[in-house]
């Protein structure tokens, strides 16, 4: 009885509207999510896996070694090395190619790298325009890794109180 | 027999026999860097400590004997404790950087620290650094890294007897060195590679090319020698490459032939494969050119050109020559094609001169012991044989043999650099052999009173060398007498078998062996690559054999895996036969200059990593292998093109499907079970001594020279010595032909009218009026016969 009187009364009063309502009121004074890209953007963590570089020391020197345990790791197949003695004596690879369509920028390589070589940069902006552009060569790879080292080496900074 | 306990396991052992020993062979691994089960015990890295019950301390598993009823623990708390205190030891002076060590991924160090070591290291001070040496162009070294197992050293010791690498200084400072920084000439130093636990040494031609875990492992046979070491081919492969690539190649454990151990013949050759003479099409020649095509118009070249001689001539203005390390079924396929044609000029003994003894020649040359016995004799007599260039792990065997109280008597054309002590050595030049031989074999019969050879020798009289020499072989009790390279390619090889098996009969006991060149000599007996015996065992109507095909010049050629510049006695001979013969054809995985320069159609076939097949070794056991990775290029294995020449002649016999149908058909024909029979007395050579008026060279075919794909081979190529290819002289010669000028200067040699320039070494080690230069080097190219008349003069 006193439910059936309780539906009659919010019935009348139009309370089930005005609730709702309410929540459109609160959200419209609430800080917009939407973001409009590409003028605005969401933020990044720094874990952020997105496209793959190799990194070079300070000094210029590449930091790959050819020590090939993130070929061995990658669990997609996505990266073919080769390597020889350079002529100074040292470890060094001769090509390094990863197939970015072949790649699912799990991160394994990252992880598999002892001398944090290869990276994922924090950073999503990169497309292919033509067949064969997939391949991301040595000499693609270090570009990258040039271009981003600051931001590279910022997320590594980031990332080392958690290790 | 002892009974024991190992981790509560009941374990047998022999007395004396230590911990580690019974342990292994009833499977239970105890870790370990310095013992190694083919060298002395050392006993200095400590990584073996168990627990034995009632004993005070950890206890040394590899050098404690075991003893009745004593019960070990290998992981009980203390020896766990043990073992990771050593650990951290070892690791001290140890970088840690796998990643760029070659041995990353196989290495014994990385294995046991992640087995039985620790996680963390005390040790924070600075670590000691090592510099390195250069020992030669097949090892590498990275010295920090060694963690003075001394394995290298005792393999040095005790197996090679190289006795260049040592351990210098003591305790913290102790390092592995060549002393003087010299390379390390040893004809098996590959495998200190091998037992090297770590990656202080490691090979130098595969550095850092790949990696453990992405090579691909395939069982083979080594191509080379007699003895069919038993050997991994490892390869490896990428997205980009079509086919897989043979990276590097490392022994197979074999008790009963190479044991552990390969030679380094056998372990680095592999780099010819990969040569950029490497022949990847069909070639044929045009009008003067070479071109390119494809393998239905080359065959069809190479038929209708042995055709033409058959209709226009007949059949036996073709000869065939096949090298003696093609596999018994190229070398079956070889001789039915050649005998289907009509001829029966086959022959797989390029390097051979006389061969007054074919028709009495038992079923293969060989070895009546097996291999593994080689060791167990106590009297050992080398005849002209260099048995550490030739076979190298045989020649490991005789060491042994040696170290073990053995005696090794020798005859030779020149001085040997043998790395074992002889109790008695002849260098008797090439002339000298065989008179020196007969008065060996006058002495023994003199002693015995055997009037059947005192009657045939009668007018020899043995000098004093001889008489002791005989006093020698006759002490031994169990003795076996080798005839080498140099016998087998002597001018009177057939009167030298004659006489060894003369002085084993007057015995009455002793073993025999002829230690063959090329990889499956027996093979080729077997499967009847010779021209006088079918496959049957038969004796047929001989054809022309090696030397008389290019004696008496042919019109048509068919060469397998032959080079005759390099690998023929007379080099000279051959290539005018060759270049005056209207059809040459060749099936060979290598093309060079030369080669263009004779052959009209050239096909390419694959080398040993990329066939399957199967060698006879020299005691006469069958080794099948299968190819690792498909034929470079175009090319095909060597059987499919015979058999495929077979049917462009339209041959019955010739569709085989597979190899295994050519080996049914082989196995019907012959009896496959033929085993070695030691050749049958003959007596009726006459002993005049090989005396020609002049000047003998000494021919023989340096290690890294005897083939194709070792000639190759890169870096083996980097190990021959100024030295092996200068032309060496005795001082007292080089006197009488007044060459006033001092080791190192050019001379010219000149043989059959031909000269070339070489450089000059005085040598007391060759005998006076002898020069000593070997074939097969790129020098001596296409130059005059083994045992020819040379002039040595100032250019
Ligand atoms: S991110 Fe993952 S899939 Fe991509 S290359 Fe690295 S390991 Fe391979
Ligand atoms: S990128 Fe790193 S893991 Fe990969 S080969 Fe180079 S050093 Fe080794
Ligand atoms: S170089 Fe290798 S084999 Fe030789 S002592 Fe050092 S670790 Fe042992
Ligand atoms: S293996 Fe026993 S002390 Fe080295």
């Amino acid at each position: 009885m006193i439910q059936k009187v309780k539906m009659w009364a919010k019935s009348f009063t139009l309370f089930e509207l005005f609730k709702g309502l309410g929540i459109t009121w609160r959200n419209m004074w609430r800080k917009k999510i939407t973001v409009q890209y590409p003028e605005e953007e969401t933020p990044v963590s720094f874990r952020f896996r997105g496209v793959l570089a190799l990194r070079r020391y300070p000094n210029g020197e590449e930091r790959c070694i050819a020590c090939k345990l993130c070929e061995a790791v990658c669990p997609a197949l996505a990266i073919t090395i080769e390597s020889e003695p350079r002529a100074d004596g040292t470890r060094r690879t001769t090509r390094y190619d990863i197939d970015a369509f072949k790649c699912i920028n799990c991160g394994f390589c990252e992880e598999a790298c002892p001398v944090d070589s290869i990276v994922t940069v924090p950073e999503s902006h990169y497309h292919m325009e033509e067949r064969g552009e997939n391949i991301m060569t040595k000499e693609k790879l270090l570009a990258i890794g040039d271009m981003f080292e600051e931001k590279i080496a910022k997320a590594k900074k980031l990332d080392s109180e958690y290790r | 027999m002892i009974e024991f306990e190992i981790d509560g396991v009941k374990v047998k052992a022999e007395p004396g026999e230590t911990i580690i020993q019974a342990a292994d062979r009833a499977g239970v691994y105890i870790p370990r860097f310095c013992y190694h089960k083919k060298l002395s015990i050392a006993a200095n890295c400590r990584m073996c400590l168990v627990e034995i019950e009632k004993a005070p301390k950890p206890t040394p598993a590899c050098a404690f004997p075991a003893s009745q009823d004593m019960k070990v623990f290998t992981r009980s708390p203390v020896a766990l404790k043990a073992q990771r205190a050593v650990m951290e030891f070892l690791l001290i002076n140890h970088p840690l950087d796998c990643p760029v060590c070659d041995q990353g991924g196989e290495c014994e160090l990385q294995d046991l620290s992640m087995g039985y070591g620790e996680g963390v290291s005390q040790y924070t001070e600075r670590k000691k650094c090592v510099d390195d040496e250069d020992i030669g162009p097949l090892i590498s070294t990275y010295m920090t890294r060694c963690i003075k197992c001394t394995r290298c050293v005792r393999f040095g010791d005790e197996i090679a007897g190289m006795p260049e690498i040592g351990a210098v200084n003591r305790g913290e400072d102790t390092e592995i060195s060549t002393y003087v920084g010299k390379s390390v000439k040893s004809e098996v130093s590959g495998n200190i590679i091998d037992i090297c636990p770590v990656g202080a040494l490691t090979s130098k031609p595969y550095k850092f090319t790949a990696r453990a875990w992405e090579l691909k492992q395939h069982a083979s046979i080594a191509p080379h020698d007699c003895l069919g070491s038993n050997i991994y081919i490892h390869t490896a492969s990428n997205q980009y490459q079509k086919g897989r690539e043979v990276k590097r190649v490392v022994p197979l454990d074999n008790e009963k032939i190479n044991e552990t151990w390969l030679s380094d013949r056998d372990r680095f050759s592999y780099e010819g494969l990969n040569s950029e003479n490497r022949v990847t099409r069909p070639m044929i020649k045009q009008g003067g050119k070479w071109i390119e095509t494809d393998w239905q118009s080359a065959m069809d070249m190479a038929y209708q050109g042995f055709a033409k001689i058959v209709e226009m001539k007949n059949p036996d203005a073709i000869g065939g020559l096949i090298s003696p390390s093609a596999t018994t079924e190229e070398h079956y396929l070889f001789q039915q094609l050649l005998r289907a044609i009509g001829t029966n000029n086959i022959d797989h003994r390029i390097r051979q001169i006389d061969f007054s003894d074919s028709m009495d020649s038992p079923t293969f040359p060989g070895l009546s012991i097996n291999i593994e016995e080689l060791e167990k004799q106590d009297t050992i007599v080398l005849i002209g044989s260099n048995i550490r260039h030739e076979q190298p792990l045989a020649g490991v065997r005789v060491r042994k043999a040696w170290k073990n109280g053995g005696k090794v008597l020798a005859i030779n054309p020149v001085k040997r650099n043998y790395n074992f002590d002889t109790a008695k050595e002849m260098t008797v030049g090439i002339s000298n052999m065989v008179p020196f031989l007969s008065e060996v074999v006058k002495a023994l019969a003199d002693k015995y009173k055997n009037k059947r050879f005192i009657e045939w020798l009668k007018d020899i009289k043995p000098s004093q060398d001889a008489i002791d020499f005989a006093e020698e072989i006759d002490k031994g009790v169990e003795t076996a007498i080798l005839l080498g390279a140099d016998s087998l390619s002597h001018p009177q090889a057939g009167a030298i078998k004659s006489l060894v098996i003369a002085i084993l009969a007057i015995l009455q006991k002793g073993n025999y062996g002829e230690l063959t060149t090329g990889a499956n000599s027996a093979g080729a007996w077997l499967a009847g690559a010779v021209p006088h015996r079918l496959p049957t065992g038969e004796n047929d109507s001989a054809g022309l054999n090696a030397q008389q095909m290019f004696s008496q010049p042919l019109d048509g050629y068919l060469l397998h895996g032959v080079e005759p510049e390099f690998d023929v006695a007379n080099p000279q001979q051959a290539l005018t036969a060759l270049r005056y013969a209207p059809h040459v054809v060749v099936l060979s995985p290598f093309v060079s200059e030369t080669m263009k320069d004779y052959a009209n159609v050239i096909l390419p076939i694959g080398a040993f990593s990329e066939i399957s097949g199967s060698y006879v070794n020299v005691e006469g056991t069958t080794q099948r292998f299968r190819s690792a990775n498909a034929p470079m290029g175009e090319a095909r294995p060597g059987w499919k093109v015979l058999r495929v020449m077979g049917n462009f002649f339209e041959f019955e016999g010739f569709d085989y499907k597979d190899l295994e149908e050519v080996q049914m058909s082989f196995k019907e024909e012959s009896d496959d079970d033929r085993k070695f029979e030691r050749p049958m007395l003959y007596m009726k050579q006459d002993f005049v001594a090989h005396k020609p008026k002049g000047l003998i060279r000494i021919v023989d075919w340096p290690m890294y020279r005897v083939d194709a794909t070792t000639r190759y081979a890169k870096s083996l190529q980097k190990t021959i010595s100024d030295e092996e290819r200068s032309a060496r002289i005795h001082s007292k010669t080089v006197k009488q032909l007044k060459l006033n000028i001092p080791s190192g200067h050019m001379v010219e040699v000149i043989q059959n009218d031909e000269s070339i320039q070489v450089k000059l070494v005085i040598d007391d080690n060759v005998p006076e009026k002898h020069v000593y230069l070997p074939a097969g080097l790129e020098e001596t190219a296409g130059f005059g016969e083994v045992a020819g008349i040379v002039e040595v003069k100032i250019p």
